[in-house]
Formats: C-alpha cells, sequence, structure tokens
C-alpha cells in the first residue's frame, strides 16, 4: 500500500511529538548549497525560535551527491554563532527520501503530512538554493503563522525593478489578475504557513495530478487565495542564489510559462470566483533595493521580438486576437523603437493564457512561441525604466499590476470560452 | 446556529434553575442568577442547557407537578428574567432546552381544579376518570415506594382519576382533541419566545387502553407525530428530547420514520457503563449497544451517567439489579424506587480515574452526552435528604459563604449544601478547581474540547472489536472516512491487549488528546498496555 510517510520517517516523528515549527526542505542534489540553508535553519532555532518546539525536516528526492549527509552533519562553526545559539531543547534534524512520484510537489506533501502529524503551528519551507537565507529570515516566515496572525508567509526580497523580469512583467501581475492577491513572489520557494493551512492543502486532490509537478510553488501562493485564509508578506532583504549553471531565458520562459498556465488551470474553479483571502501587511518595509542587474541587451531582444514575430506569425494568429496580433506587429515595426505598453502586454499574457487553457495549439509550441514576445516586452521596459529612480520604477510596477487586474473580467471571459 | 442536526454533534448540561445560583438572596436559584453562572458553561465547553422544570408549582415532585406551563416560578424570576437568560444564553453561542410536562399537571393546575368542580365542566375531559379502581388493570406502579394505585379517589366529583406518576399528578387525557391542542399551544408559546427545544417528560404513558400495559401504544406515537409535524411546520431547526425509560427496541419508535422525537435518552445503557466497569468486563455494555437497532440518521441517542433521578434500575434483570445494589448502593438508604439515589462521585468513590474513564465512555459511545451540573467537579450527595432531593443541592461554586451560591443566611437555603470533609463546597468548588490545571473541571473541559474537535463521534457508526482480554472494551467510531479507534480498560490494573486492525492496515493512530503518535498499523496483532482504568482515542490517518 503506498504511504506518503515511509515507517522509517514515521518512527522518527513519532520521536519528535507535537511541534511549533517545522521547517521543511526538498532537496535532489543540492550538495552544494544546502549547508548554509541548513546552519541557517539550525542558528534559528537555537536564537530565534528558543523555546519553540521546532524540527527540520530534509525530503531529498534521492540526490547522489551526498545531499542528506550534508544535511544531517551541518554544523555551525563559527564559535561565537555556537556560543550565542546554545540549544535549549533537543532540535531533530531528519533527513529522509520521499515516496511517489518524483519532484517538489511529493517532498512538499510529505512536509505537509509530517506538520499534520505533529499538529506544527507553522511550517516554514526553505529552497536550498537561495544562499541569502538567514536565521532572522527564517523566523520571520514562522513568527506570522506561529502568534496565529497569518496562515501563509510570502517573502518579499528587495529587487532592483529590472531584477527577474519574469517574475515583475509576468508572474507577479497575471497572478495578481487572476487571483486578486498582491504578491510580490507568488513563484518563491520559500514561504511559511500554518499548520491549518498545511492541513488544507494536503486534503487536496491534486496531489496526484502530474500538472502539479510543474506548478507546485505556484499551486501553493494559489491556495494561499482560499476562504478566509490571512495573506502575510515577510521582507526578507536581497535575495542570492548559490552560483550554480542554470537554464537559459530560452528554456526558462517556457518552464515558468507553462508553470503559471497550468497552476491557473489547475485551480480555475478557485480564482474565478476571486480571491477571498485576507491580505495582512508587509511585516517590515523593504531595505533599498540592491544594485542594478547586468544591463539588458535591448537590441538583441528587440532583434529577437521582431524575428520571432516574423517567424511565428502564423502560430499566433491561432492563439491572439487578430487587434493584439495586428497592436504586436505594429510595436515592432522596423522603422520605429520597439513598443510594448501595459495595455498590450496584458492583451497578448491574457490571450496566450486561455490558448494555453483550452489547448489551441500544442501547449508547448505556445510557450515557445511566447519567447520572443517576451524578450520585446523586457527590452521595451528596460529603455523605459532607463534614468528613473528606483522609487519611480517600482510605481510603473505597479501601474502593471493594476493594468492586469483591471483586465480580470477579459481574463475571466477568454478563459471561460476559447477565442475560436 | 444554522445546522438543523446541531443536537448530534452537541454536548447538553443538565441543571435546576433553583440549584445553580440565587441572586436575590432568597435561597433559592434563579434567572438573574443563572445568568452570571453562563460563562462557567461557555468555559465548560457545553453547547445546550436543559432547564429541569421551572415553571409555576406546588413542589412535590421537584417542579414535574405543574401548575401554570406559561409561566415562570415567581420564585426563579419573571417571564422578563427567562427572556433575558435566554438571550444571553444564545449570546454565548449557548443553546437552550426546556423541560415539558405532557403526561399530567398538578392537582393544582386550573385545568385540575376545573376538571374536579363538577362532572359536567367543559375540562372534565382534560384527564382520565373512572367511577371504579379497575380499569387497565395491571399496568405496573412506577413509584411503588409511595404509591399503591394507578387510579386515586377525588372526594371533590367523588371519581377516581388516573395517575402513573404520584397521586397530586393527574393524568392529561390525549384522547381528548383539545388537550392535544392545550398541549400545542404551551410549546408555541415557548418556541416563540425562541427556546430550542424540548426534553419531553414521561412520554411512553401518554395514552390508555384496555388490556394493554398502557406504556408506548400506537396512540401515544401518534400524538408525537402530531405535535412534531406543528412544530417543524413552524419551528424548524428545533429538537424534542424524549424521556422513555425504555428498552431500545422499545424506544425505537419513538424515532418514528425521523417525523417522531429527534433524540431519545438511551436508559439500559447507563447502569451497563457501570456493571461493566465493577465487573471488569465489556460485556453487559457490548451487548446492550449491539443490541440497540438502528436509528434514522437524522436522529440521536441521549447518553448520560447520572442526572436528577436516581440511577434507575428498571431497564435490568433482577440478577443485573442485585448487583448493582450490592456493588454500589449497600446501604440501604441509597436505594430508592428501583434505582440508587447517588451522584457520579460518590457512587465511584471518588476515584478520579474511574469518573474519567467513565466521562471518556460517555463522550465516546453514540449519541449525545448529557451532563448534569456540579457532576464537572465531581459534587457529591446527601442521601438523608428524601426523595431524590439528596442529588439536588446546591451548585458549589467557592469555598466561601453558601459555598458562592447564595448570600442568604444557610438556614434559608432551599436544601443544606454539602459540607462534609470530602465532598463539601469547601473541598470541592468550581473557583478551586478553575485554578488548579490538574482538576477534574479542568479535566472535563479538555475532554470537552477534544470531543468537539471531530463530529465522528457524535455523528458516527460503532464497530466493536473483541480481543480476547474481556477488561479492555475497544470501539471504532466511522464517519465517512474518518475514522476513531477507542480503547477502554476497564479495571484497577495494567492490561496489556492485542488487537486484531488488520482492517486498518496502513492507519497511523494518533492520541487525540496529546497528539502521539503510535506506530502505524499492520497486517499483524497491534499490542498496547494501558494503566488501571486508562483510555486512548485514536484518530487515524492514512499517510
Amino acid at each position: 500500500m503506498s504511504t506518503i510517510l515511509s515507517d522509517e520517517l514515521l518512527s522518527e516523528l513519532m520521536a519528535v511529538g507535537q511541534l511549533d515549527v517545522l521547517v521543511g526542505l526538498p532537496t535532489l542534489n543540492h550538495a552544494d548549497s544546502v549547508g548554509p540553508v541548513v546552519r541557517a535553519a539550525h542558528v534559528a532555532f537555537n536564537r530565534e525560535l528558543a523555546r519553540e518546539r521546532t524540527a527540520l525536516l530534509n525530503m531529498d528526492g534521492g540526490s547522489t551527491d551526498g545531499t542528506p549527509d550534508i544535511v544531517r552533519n551541518a554544523s555551525i562553526v563559527d564559535r561565537e554563532t555556537l556560543l550565542a545559539s546554545q540549544s535549549l531543547r533537543t532540535r531533530h534534524r531528519i533527513s529522509a527520501p520521499y515516496h511517489g512520484v518524483p519532484g517538489k510537489a511529493a517532498a512538499l506533501r510529505a512536509v505537509f503530512a509530517a506538520a499534520d502529524l505533529l499538529q506544527a503551528r507553522a511550517v516554514v519551507v526553505l529552497d536550498p538554493e537561495i544562499a541569502s537565507v538567514t536565521p532572522e529570515s527564517v523566523a520571520a516566515l514562522a513568527r506570522p503563522a506561529l502568534a496565529g496572525d497569518a496562515d501563509f508567509v510570502s517573502p518579499a526580497y528587495a529587487r532592483h525593478p529590472l531584477d527577474g523580469p519574469l517574475v515583475t512583467q509576468v508572474v507577479r501581475p497575471l497572478f495578481r489578475a487572476a487571483y486578486g492577491l498582491a504578491l510580490a513572489e507568488p513563484l518563491s520557494g520559500e514561504f511559511g504557513c500554518s499548520g491549518r493551512f498545511a492541513a488544507r492543502c494536503l486534503e487536496q486532490p491534486t496531489w496526484e495530478s502530474e500538472d502539479l509537478r510543474l506548478a507546485i510553488d505556484l499551486w501553493i501562493s494559489g491556495m494561499a487565495t482560499g476562504d478566509g485564509l490571512r495573506v502575510a508578506e515577510a521582507a526578507l532583504g536581497p535575495r542570492r542564489l548559490t552560483p550554480r549553471q542554470r537554464p537559459a531565458v530560452a528554456a526558462l520562459v517556457p518552464q515558468v510559462l507553462d508553470a503559471l498556465f497550468t497552476c491557473l488551470r489547475l485551480q480555475e474553479t478557485g480564482w474565478a470566483a476571486g480571491s477571498r483571502a485576507i491580505a495582512l501587511a508587509r511585516s517590515a518595509s523593504p531595505p533599498p533595493p540592491p544594485d542594478p542587474p547586468a544591463n539588458v541587451d535591448m537590441a538583441g531582444y528587440a532583434t529577437l521580438f521582431r524575428e520571432g514575430l516574423s517567424a511565428l506569425g502564423g502560430m499566433l494568429e491561432r492563439v491572439l486576437r487578430p487587434a493584439t496580433l495586428e497592436a504586436l506587429r505594429a510595436a515592432g515595426a522596423a522603422d520605429r523603437p520597439l513598443h510594448v505598453p501595459d495595455e498590450l502586454w496584458a492583451a497578448v499574457m491574457l490571450e496566450l493564457a486561455a490558448a494555453h487553457r483550452h489547448a489551441t495549439i500544442s501547449r508547448d509550441h505556445l510557450v515557445r512561441a511566447a519567447v520572443p514576445l517576451y524578450l520585446g516586452r523586457v527590452a521595451w521596459f528596460a529603455a523605459e525604466l532607463a534614468g528613473l529612480e528606483p522609487r519611480d520604477a517600482d510605481e510603473r510596477l505597479e501601474a502593471l499590476c493594476l493594468h492586469f487586474e483591471r483586465s480580470r473580467g477579459d481574463l475571466v471571459a477568454l478563459w471561460t470560452a476559447p477565442l475560436r | 446556529m444554522s445546522d438543523d442536526l446541531w443536537y448530534k454533534d452537541a454536548i447538553f448540561y443538565e441543571l435546576h434553575v433553583k440549584a445553580y445560583s440565587d441572586a436575590n438572596g432568597d435561597g433559592m436559584g434563579d434567572f438573574p442568577g443563572l445568568v452570571t453562572r453562563l460563562d462557567h458553561l461557555k468555559d465548560l465547553g457545553v453547547d445546550c442547557i436543559w432547564l429541569l422544570p421551572m415553571y409555576p408549582s406546588p413542589f412535590r415532585d421537584d417542579g414535574y407537578d405543574i401548575a401554570d406551563y406559561c409561566a415562570v416560578h415567581p420564585q426563579y424570576g419573571t417571564l422578563d428574567d427567562f427572556r433575558s437568560f435566554l438571550k444571553a444564553a444564545h449570546d454565548r453561542g449557548l443553546r437552550v432546552i426546556t423541560e415539558l410536562v405532557l403526561n399530567h399537571t398538578s392537582d393544582q393546575h386550573p385545568w385540575f381544579k376545573e376538571a374536579r368542580s363538577s362532572r359536567d365542566n367543559p375540562k372534565r375531559d382534560y384527564y382520565v376518570w373512572s367511577d371504579s379502581d379497575d380499569r387497565y388493570r395491571g399496568v405496573r406502579i412506577i413509584f411503588r415506594d409511595t404509591e399503591l394505585s394507578n387510579w386515586a379517589w377525588d372526594p371533590v366529583s367523588k371519581a377516581y382519576y388516573w395517575h402513573r406518576f404520584f397521586s397530586h399528578q393527574p393524568d392529561l387525557n390525549y384522547d381528548n382533541p383539545a388537550v392535544r391542542e392545550e398541549i400545542w399551544q404551551v410549546m408555541r408559546f415557548w418556541l416563540e419566545l425562541g427556546v430550542d427545544g424540548f426534553r419531553v417528560d414521561a412520554v411512553p404513558y401518554l395514552v390508555e387502553r384496555e388490556g394493554t400495559s398502557c406504556e408506548n401504544l400506537p396512540e401515544t406515537h401518534a400524538v408525537v407525530r402530531e405535535l412534531r409535524r406543528r412544530m417543524d411546520a413552524e419551528f424548524p431547526g428545533r429538537m424534542l428530547l424524549a424521556e422513555a425509560n425504555m428498552w431500545p427496541e422499545d424506544v425505537r419508535p419513538y424515532f418514528g420514520d425521523a417525523d417522531g422525537f429527534h433524540m431519545a435518552f438511551h436508559f439500559p445503557l447507563m447502569p451497563r457503563m457501570f456493571m461493566a466497569l465493577r465487573l471488569e468486563d465489556r460485556k453487559p455494555l457490548v451487548e446492550i449497544v449491539e443490541r440497540t437497532p438502528e436509528i434514522p440518521a437524522s436522529c440521536q441517542w441521549g447518553l448520560f451517567l447520572r442526572n436528577h433521578d436516581e440511577l434507575t434500575l428498571e431497564m435490568v434483570t433482577d440478577a443485573e439489579r442485585d448487583y448493582m445494589y450490592e456493588e454500589y448502593a449497600r446501604d440501604p438508604v441509597a436505594r430508592i424506587n428501583l434505582g440508587i439515589r447517588r451522584r457520579l462521585a460518590p457512587l465511584l468513590e471518588g476515584d478520579r480515574r474511574r469518573i474519567e474513564l467513565m466521562n471518556a465512555l460517555l463522550l465516546s459511545l453514540p449519541g449525545s452526552p448529557v451532563l448534569y451540573y456540579g457532576d464537572e467537579i465531581g459534587m457529591g450527595d446527601n442521601v438523608y435528604l428524601g426523595d431524590r432531593n439528596g442529588v439536588r443541592t446546591p451548585m458549589q461554586w467557592t469555598g466561601g459563604w453558601n459555598s458562592g451560591f447564595s448570600a442568604a443566611d444557610p438556614e434559608r437555603l432551599y436544601q443544606p449544601l454539602i459540607s462534609n470533609p470530602v465532598y463539601g463546597y469547601q473541598a470541592v468548588n468550581v473557583e478551586n478547581q478553575r485554578r488548579q490545571q490538574n482538576s477534574l473541571f479542568s479535566w472535563t473541559k479538555r475532554l470537552i474540547q477534544v470531543r468537539r474537535s471531530t463530529r465522528v463521534l457524535g455523528r458516527g457508526t460503532i464497530e466493536f472489536l473483541k480481543p480476547a482480554n474481556h477488561r479492555v472494551l475497544v470501539y471504532v467510531r466511522s464517519l465517512d472516512s474518518e475514522k476513531i479507534l477507542v480503547v477502554n480498560n476497564l479495571a484497577g490494573t495494567a492490561q496489556a491487549v492485542e488487537l486484531d486492525l488488520h482492517a486498518f492496515a496502513g492507519a497511523i493512530p494518533i492520541e487525540m488528546f496529546g497528539g502521539s503518535l503510535f506506530p502505524r498499523i499492520r497486517e499483524r496483532p497491534y499490542v498496547l498496555t494501558l494503566g488501571p482504568y486508562d483510555f486512548y482515542w485514536f484518530k487515524l490517518r492514512w499517510l
């Protein structure tokens, strides 16, 4: 009989008993990055959450690089930190393989099951690739749920407006249009939540869906928009990833779009009715944004946009409204500077999302066809931001989100009925 | 408060207005006093208050001899006081049911006074009259310690009148449509005020027929159905709870096809719980539950350990009754009618572990539990007060003046307080127990919290497991896919038990009071050990 928790894990959980905070850490070959994350959690347990009953649960997807050993053995080497973080209680650290379909979703399901069994008041899920995690950020994700003030705590990073354009230009605004909840990082792999939220996620039938593997991070954020849940944001400062080989933009954009559109499909009965969550204030004001990332290759992106538009015209005709396609073509006219304003970008994203929903063309082709459009939008937006103060740039991002939010009715209509 | 089946999840709390709290210092509890104690009930976690009779009455049967159905006894307050109480209870999310004594009135009721005034009086047929006392021969006498016959001679109208209880409580004549209408108007009066239902007293005896036991007759069921139909039509969501001290198969028709009572007390279960505990053997309890017929899905059994009456031994065999008397009422003064006039704590010799186990059984067997006031702190009794008054003494709130019940002089109290060193109010009171985490009050509160954390215990089915060790009582309560495994050690010694739980293989038992995880259930026997009178409630999770 298949179970979420193995007998070996269950016997370790029996030793843990009831908990206040469970920190979940899904991993797969993260030997190069997981050590500092475990140490941050450990120090958080001993220093920030000294009186709480805590445990760290690493669900590993079958690492071959020794990740579980590093999780079990990661220790605090710095003497001062060591002295300042002597443990008041027994701190459990468990590393176990997870069962079922491979992927982060199965790992999170096991974390939620463990949290539910142990009646954890708060759950924090950490991303093993985020090098900027600190004991304070672990505690910041746990505390609102621990205090009973929030059911879901999403991180808010201090980003430069041009840092992470996939989030700022696509995920954040479309999530807001659909779910009606203004989250800075709906795609984040780290979050905090209440035991109630974990239990609510756990009882969803979606876990068995193959699609969830793609969309798990967004799906969790989408779950937070459920009936009567209280959602908070924790300002965590700049986000820094462990340096490692990452997919190129041409591979990353289709992956994220597929995840986003799939998530909308998985939760369509929920978001179409509108968010019923209660949004709470951010836990602290974000610090000043860090330095801008490497310059966007505006000219190169513009070229890719024009070439893509020309090459994929036939395919785009089947997924976009004629007026939208016409506007895109005008935006990319060779004799003028590139111009992809918010209104046009919102129409493009909404129509792509709906086409994905109705599988108007192959979903794989669709998300690939979106790459040049995305690059064109980023190039135009980067040009727009040139010379703006960070605060003004942030206002531009907010204006984009508001534009998407106002298009919600159109999204619902397109979602319900295909264009053709 | 929108769920019409609220009574299936509810925990009831039975109390006497006179015994609870006295606001005006006349020595008798009243509605203004009761209002000041509602927070105690809210804190305890109960859902519904069952008020014992609070009507004008000569008090010859603790208020069950009603002289006016549509008023409040002046010593308890006014109708406005009742309204204020009801509002205060509802404001706290507490429901209220009141007593409805259908079978009889007091002989001081104006209807009876008129009826006996002349044979031609229009109210004459409100009661059951006869020129001789030989009708309905063979019908049993219920209060056989005090009554010699079910007929009493009325010297005024020179005829016999029928009474199943005391002779000062003439039975109403339900063959008379005017009586049925009068009683509906009484119900309507209280329902309009906002009460959430009625505990209906002495139901089986409403109608008499020659050659029968005059109990549980089809005509009686018809009366019930008529009242239910009228109540549902005008006041949906209200509830009728039957007092029918009968075998389960005889009570079953009172539920009808969900068109009779919503609830009925399960009388035979109660003595068997005490019997099983003393025998250290699950047999009597399992037998009576397995003998209990199915009831409609919207209906519910009412379960209790103790109430305002004696621990009734009507629904047991002679051998069982002898055993119960021998074990629980060796002193004959504790016996009355066919039962034992003791409260829970003295019955169990003040043994905290047994009290806890019995309450745990009460809250985990199928039905809605009814707690009796004072039992949440383990109050004692006074068998020397006559009748069943020994279990109706003032509530013990504090260790101070009159236990905080009344500011009157102690001599003026309606009944003396319990004042012995073991159960006296100085030792056993709410104030002390609220301050102690390990008190019976705190423990009972926690038990109620756990019970309320699931609907399975209120609405689920029951299936007994029968391990070889007969001292251990095991059952599984199920509601849809939710399952709760209950394991009780009825013995005063530690026990080990091997359970065949293969039907639940793969499940993880989670102990519901502490949340501790137990090893996953497999095909092989599951071994548990239990201390004396220990019990476990396990939620089974498949993860």
